[in-house]
């Protein structure tokens, strides 16, 4: 621990001399359009092909080391589609704009000041930074992501066994999104007026079956202040009472899946909870796609004809979608709780979206011991209420626990909907008048 | 069933039919419907079969949308069923042919040793004070003489003979039967006077407890973030943020004779029909949350439910002295030990056992509070979050779910016949007192811990205890109770590298800030229950292959009790429909035989006729404190101790549908 502490005061002491060059509107363009004249390619990689062990060492470099691995040992195949861009709202690229030159960092990891909307660090990341990781972190904790507001309604998890493909339990979510704080979209703008503790997101989860864990629910409340402890909440239906949960539970299984709470959306912590660190930036294959281009499910369609991605490969654990080759930033977390269950992650942050699609989680002892792959979907190519949304919607994941021989699937129907996302639902009195 | 409750299920009922029509719908969903069917068998050593619960339960509930000026108008419902088939696959043990004939101890009788020979207990309905006595010529006062042909020595068991020996204490003769088959005993109106199928159907009652829930409930915006949220309907109302045992959950009663205090409290809260509504302002002022809860309990008031003479789960084992108690009021009964026998002038070192007559001593009737709107019960409850800190306020007003024995009832004097409100002397009606609780709560989570703390407080004016320096034999005393919990999830890595255990302590404390405990000449008198005690719970709990197998174990142990109970089990969740859980429940420490108190034998009701070489004035009724195990050791015995001799191993197999 003390180790820990000391790497990140001399990365800290470090940064304070580091002169970072002020970001311009060229920068802003380059960070949420890199396709706009050109989009990336490699030798002999095309749409359409499908690369698998046969082919796979031919396109090692434009894979992250867990695909690849799992492409080479036959675990699923990878459909190439078009890399396409995934523009995100205008506002919130205004917002960036008109942010420009006043956004910094504070002295201690987790501080930032002077940020009001947008992307808060649109220029390029540079290796001579030291904080330069810390600044990706801050990009993907204030991204667009689901914009002001979502709902994953209905959101079906399945536990499998990749051996026998056997699907051990299947969990039907209700999922809600909300920034109370940085918003850019729908009103009010920038935030809600009646926010005493100054958060900013809330997520709430409500679990509908099956019926062991019907009615549990989840609400996470995070503050604005990175330095402050999320406040969590639980409640369990067969007790009909809200816990408080303490931090253990965020960094463990989450109603038994391969994903823990701190895992949501890629990561769902505080910045000040990781140590981060910017490995380069390099273009390789990642899950994005079009929902209507893709052959969906077929056995769980919605009653207005959605249907969700399916999943196939070993275990069924991969998502039947296609990938693209995109430019990514490589960014490492390690945690600074030595009791922390995992020695690192390592994210592979898509450069225009600032999501995270694809993260490989390390145990303690350093071995890799989970993919995690989310899915990303183009508005304009999923439900109608989601088109010009310029959210990259979440639509598939996949977390596989390469030690246990084991996943955990997710299939999305993400909705950019306000109306299902009022304010007084993420509230614990909520959880309670939820509950029966 | 009361015709208010008749009016007001059918109303629900109603409502529910006229929504379901479908007038002025607007975002309606479909019914949300689910349920399971399930067997519950426990083996108990010594017992055999406890339990063979069949269950099938059945919720439901639609989201009518917009309604009646309402958003998210939602009718919920709750049906269960349950069939307990230990009653006819042990009734040898709890069913028709439970107890049998049963002697009652003289202690040290030189006397009874000559005349009954064996260990000198004599038969039930013969003791040497009373028909026994009659019969060999004896004059006997005719308070101590009753009926064996209309109250025989069948179906009986001796009070606390699980537990414990007399070992020189009173005890007495205890009905077993269900009371279609032996009504003796079952003489409390409304009050443990269920008869076969009452026991092996239990929600099928007059209270309807079929219908486990039934309610209608919706909000009425009141700004951007704040609405007036109602629900009225038969619904269990949550208070309080702990486990196992309550200090504010007490809206509704609690069924203690469904498994005693372990099963889930949400399935042995006995629904009520509730009117809530509830202010919520969301984040306001300095409040991340900010609620206002009006509850209105308009329903009957019930008791907790102690179960039944002859029933396996009879917390505190109170269902068998009330029982044996009321079976003496209504038939008479033996009590051993009773009377020196000296004082009836044998030469005789000993104490015998004495059989009383009808309307002597026992449990006269039980005073449940009837229906009228004054007798409703209600509270209210200021709850948010402040600063990270969950916190609540709370009062309510209620009557007391435990019972109270009072002994201000007119009743024969043994000796004399003559008819009179007898001081010290141990003839009850049962009541339940009105009582007022002003409480609180918080939780927070402390990161230095990294555990969540909880707390909960209360204090309550107008519970009554047994009380024997009291000439009715009962007092009230303002009550202090507590609970911290702490919460912690922790990883043990040889048990489990990959998942965290959930570390769960909990401490409740009890004050009683009008304890009364004297010493008198032969032992203490006064309040048994304890001025201070603390009872810890302690649960861990692990989940394996992503939770489908999680073993557990729970403890609890009651300080003053010396008493406790360890139940390690497994719940395997088979798959989405199947679980089964496997564990036992095996108690520790003291029983019920360890703890004594004054059992009022020396308490001197009619004097001077009952007056002890202890007492000063043989002319001055009360105690000097002679006591044994019955019938007040329970109280110090807890529900801990008092369960002493109910191992058990258990088997639970659910289906969910």
């Amino acid at each position: 621990m003390l180790k820990k502490t000391l790497a990140t005061a001399v990365l800290l002491s470090a940064a304070s001399s580091f002169i970072a060059e002020a970001a311009t509107l060229e920068d802003v363009e380059a960070s949420f359009y890199p396709y706009k004249d050109t989009v990336p390619t490699f030798e002999g990689l095309s749409t359409g092909m499908t690369i698998n062990s046969g082919n796979v060492e031919q396109f090692a470099e434009i894979l992250d080391p867990a695909v690849y691995q799992m492409l080479k040992d036959g675990w699923f195949e990878m459909k190439v589609g078009d890399t396409t861009s995934f523009d995100l709202h205008p506002n919130y690229v205004e917002a960036t704009r008109k942010g420009l030159g006043q956004v910094a960092l504070g002295d201690e990891l987790g501080q930032i000041n002077g940020f009001v909307a947008g992307r808060p660090f649109p220029e390029e990341p540079d290796m001579s930074d030291p904080r330069a990781g810390e600044k990706l972190a801050w990009n993907y904790k204030y991204g667009y992501n689901w914009g002001d507001n979502a709902a994953i309604y209905p959101f079906y998890w399945r536990y499998r066994d990749m051996d026998s493909g056997k699907v051990e339990r299947t969990i039907k979510f209700n999922f809600h999104f909300l920034n109370y704080m940085h918003r850019v979209n729908q009103e009010p703008v920038p935030q809600f007026a009646d926010n005493p503790s100054e958060l900013f997101r809330a997520i709430y989860v409500q679990v509908l079956e099956p019926f062991d864990v019907k009615n549990t629910q989840l609400l996470i409340h995070r503050a604005e202040d990175d330095l402050k402890r999320d406040n969590t909440w639980l409640y369990l239906g067969f007790q009909r009472r809200v816990r408080r949960l303490s931090s253990g539970q965020i960094t463990d299984s989450f109603l038994g899946a391969d994903i823990m709470i701190e895992d949501f959306e890629g990561y769902n912590g505080r910045i000040s909870d990781m140590n981060w660190t910017y490995k380069g930036t390099k273009n390789i294959m990642l899950p994005f796609f079009n929902h209507n281009d893709m052959d969906l499910a077929t056995d769980l369609v919605e009653s207005d004809g959605y249907q969700f991605v399916d999943f196939g490969g070993k275990g069924g654990c991969y998502p039947n979608i296609t990938w693209q080759l995109r430019k990514v930033y490589v960014l490492e977390s390690d945690p600074k709780d030595d009791n922390h269950p995992i020695s690192k992650r390592t994210h592979f942050v898509d450069a225009q979206t600032f999501t995270l699609p694809r993260t490989l989680i390390y145990d303690r002892k350093g071995d890799l011991w989970k993919s995690w792959l989310i899915g990303q979907a183009h508005p304009d190519h999923h439900l109608e209420k989601n088109k010009g949304t310029g959210v990259a919607i979440d639509d598939a994941f996949s977390m596989v626990d390469v030690q246990a021989g084991h996943c955990t699937t997710g299939q999305f129907k993400g909705q950019v909907d306000p109306e299902l996302n009022p304010v007084k639902i993420f509230t614990v009195q909520n959880m309670r008048s939820k509950g029966r | 069933m009361t015709n208010i409750k008749k009016l007001l299920t059918i109303g629900v009922c109603t409502a529910s039919a006229a929504l379901a029509s479908g007038v002025g719908m607007a975002q309606e969903s479909g019914w949300d419907t689910a349920g399971f069917v399930e067997n519950a068998t426990f083996y108990r050593d010594g017992r055999g079969l406890s339990k063979s619960r069949n269950t099938a339960q059945f919720e439901f509930s639609k989201d009518f949308g917009k309604r009646m000026g309402m958003n998210n108008f939602r009718l919920s419902g709750t049906l269960r069923a349950t069939y307990d088939a230990v009653y006819d696959l042990n009734e040898d043990e709890f069913g028709k042919k439970a107890g049998g004939p049963r002697s009652f101890e003289n202690f040290g009788s030189t006397t009874a040793q000559a005349l009954f020979g064996g260990d000198g207990s004599s038969p039930w309905g013969f003791s040497i004070l009373g028909n026994g006595g009659a019969a060999a010529g004896n004059p006997i006062p005719p308070g101590f003489l009753f009926d064996v042909g209309s109250n025989p020595n069948d179906g009986l068991a001796v009070l606390g003979e699980e537990f414990h020996d007399p070992r020189g204490g009173v005890t007495i003769g205890v009905p077993l039967r269900p009371c279609d088959t032996d009504s003796r005993g079952c003489g409390l109106e409304d009050y443990m006077d269920w008869d076969l199928n009452e026991l092996r159907f239990p929600d099928f009652n007059d209270h309807l407890d079929f219908i486990r829930e039934l309610y209608i409930e919706g909000s009425v915006a009141t700004g951007d973030t704040s609405e007036l949220f109602l629900r009225i309907g038969k619904q269990q109302v949550v208070w309080g943020r702990t486990d196992l045992f309550r200090v504010l959950d007490i809206i509704n009663p609690v069924d203690f004779a469904r498994h005693n205090i372990y099963d889930e409290l949400e399935d042995i809260r006995i629904p009520q029909w509730i009117a809530s509504a509830e202010f919520r302002w969301g984040a306001v002022g300095a409040f991340d949350d900010l609620n206002l809860q009006f509850v209105w309990n308009f329903d009957e008031f019930r008791p907790n439910n102690l179960g039944q003479g002859g029933s396996p789960y009879s917390i505190l084992d109170a269902g068998s002295f009330f029982r044996a108690m009321n079976n003496c009021w209504e038939n008479g009964c033996t009590v051993s030990n009773f009377v020196p026998a000296a004082a009836i002038g044998l030469d005789d070192p000993g104490l015998i056992a004495a059989d009383f007559a009808p309307n002597v001593i026992g449990i006269r009737q039980v005073d449940l509070p009837e229906w009228k709107l004054s007798n409703t019960q209600g509270g209210v409850k200021l709850e948010g979050v402040y600063k990270d800190v969950g916190f609540s306020l709370n009062y309510y007003h209620f009557f007391q779910q435990l019972p109270v024995l009072r002994g201000d009832i007119e009743s024969v004097n043994a000796f004399t016949g003559e008819v009179a409100d007898w001081d010290h002397l141990i003839a009850f009606d049962i009541n339940f007192p009105e009582v007022d609780l002003l409480g609180g709560s918080l939780d927070l989570y402390v990161d230095s811990l990294k555990s969540v703390v909880r707390v909960e407080a209360a204090y309550t004016q107008g519970e009554e205890f047994a009380n024997t320096l009291e000439a009715d034999l009962y007092s009230d005393s303002d009550v202090f109770r507590w609970v911290l919990g702490v919460d912690r999830n922790t990883f043990i890595p040889f048990l489990n590298k990959k998942r965290a255990f959930l570390i769960s302590g909990q401490i409740f404390g009890e004050h009683l800030l009008d304890h009364e405990l004297e010493q008198a000449a032969l032992g203490p008198v006064g309040i048994p229950n304890w001025k201070d005690n603390y009872i810890a719970t302690l649960l861990i709990k692990g989940w394996y292959k992503s939770d489908t197998i999680s073993p557990q174990v729970i403890m609890a142990w009651d300080y003053e009790a010396g008493a406790g109970t360890i139940a390690p089990s497994v719940d395997w969740l088979i798959n989405d429909n199947w679980r089964l859980i496997a564990g036992f429940n095996i108690k520790v420490g003291d029983g019920m035989g360890d703890q004594e108190f004054d059992d009022c034998r020396a308490c001197n009701p009619f004097p001077p006729f009952t007056a002890t070489p202890a007492h000063a004035d043989p002319f001055q009724s009360g105690s000097v404190g002679l006591g044994g195990i019955e019938p007040l050791g329970r109280f110090r015995s807890g529900p801990l101790g008092s369960a002493s001799e109910e191992d058990e191993f258990q088997v639970t197999l659910r289906y969910r549908f």
